[in-house]
């Protein structure tokens, strides 16, 4: 975890395992630990009778700005929580926002990719 | 701190009878693999994408309508901020065609009267079905003075190239929106600075 933290924030970009979307740039969200409950990323043929199973993230990308995300999707809202996903493969969950705290986006740590750019 | 990390933030929309392709053209085509994710099940709201154009960085935030379209119930909530409209129907639908008219009253009636426009005839992909033909399309669009594309959000054919074009008439717009205030400061400073200069 350290090699990606600079300050208390991300030292590389951060984007989607799947597609190489880009969701984060570097050094634009701070390091945070809280629980998170998060459904699976899994297709629902492999969560057969698993409906609602997920896991508790500990680590994550946090931001203060929507718009701080270079490219990201908002699920709807299920019990005052909004999923984030990947804004171009549309796979997720991969963070995760409370309606009800306009100033907290969160990205989780394991389920995103991060990745040194040259421009 | 407070510092922006970008120069404009477009709010777009997708409007368009249901079943168009409105979901597939705001994420990349997805299969039947991935078309069952705990996300695809719950749905998307909106998207933000970060886009740069004449060395602007434009934060677009994309809205799909959550089925509200199925019975023509979009009003004044969602058009709300709106500053460009993807308005779509589907080539091999002839309903999907003719309703666009019925859906840019609803856009005059509901949205901003400055929101940009454009028409995509989408699933161009299946020319063997195709109902309405591209000069139709085209046609309408010069009637209403709007940009028109034939897309696939299957092939992802001229998808990129709608929201860029939708951006790009904003942002002119708007960037001479910012020139008009501009000059009128620089009008105000002038007349000061000449008073000053006399007194
Ligand atoms: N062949 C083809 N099918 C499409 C295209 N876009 C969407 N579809 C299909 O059209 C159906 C409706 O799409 P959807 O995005 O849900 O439409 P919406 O109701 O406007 O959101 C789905 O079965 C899609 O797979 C396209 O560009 N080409
Ligand atoms: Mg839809
Ligand atoms: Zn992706």
């Amino acid at each position: 975890m350290d090699d990606l933290i600079e300050d208390g924030k991300n030292n590389k970009w951060v984007m989607c395992k799947f597609c190489e979307s880009k969701i984060l740039r570097p050094s634009t969200a701070s390091y945070e630990e809280r629980e998170l409950f998060l459904p699976f990323m899994q297709k629902k043929k492999d969560l057969a009778g698993t409906e609602h199973k997920g896991e508790t993230l500990k680590r994550h990308w946090l931001v203060a700005d929507m718009f701080a995300f270079e490219n990201v999707g908002f699920s709807m809202t299920v019990d005052s929580i909004k999923y984030l996903a990947c804004a171009d493969c549309e796979r997720g969950p991969i963070g995760w926002h409370d309606i009800n705290d306009k100033t907290k986006f969160y990205i989780a740590v394991e389920r995103v990719e991060h990745r040194q750019i040259t421009q | 701190m407070a510092k922006k990390s970008y120069d404009y933030l477009f709010k777009l929309l997708l409007i368009g009878d249901s079943g168009v392709g409105k979901t597939c053209i705001l994420f990349r085509f997805s299969d039947d693999a991935f078309n069952t994710t705990f996300i695809s099940t719950i749905g998307i709201d909106f998207k933000i994408k970060t886009i740069e154009l004449q060395g602007k960085k434009i934060k677009l935030q994309i809205w799909d309508t959550a089925g509200q379209e199925r019975f023509h119930t979009i009003t004044t909530s969602y058009y709300r901020g709106a500053m460009g409209i993807m308005l779509v129907y589907d080539i091999t639908q002839e309903k999907t065609f003719d309703n666009i008219s019925k859906w840019l009253r609803n856009i005059e009636e509901h949205a901003n009267e400055d929101v940009e426009k454009m028409i995509l005839g989408n699933k161009c992909d299946m020319d063997d079905r195709r109902v309405v033909s591209k000069e139709r399309g085209e046609q309408i669009a010069k009637e209403h003075g709007i940009r028109f594309l034939e897309t696939s959000a299957k092939t992802n054919v001229n998808i990129e190239q709608a929201f860029y074009n939708l951006a790009e008439d904003i942002l002119k717009k708007q960037l001479s929106k910012d020139n008009e205030e501009t000059s009128q400061n620089i009008h105000v400073n002038n007349t000061q600075e000449k008073k000053g200069g006399c007194c």
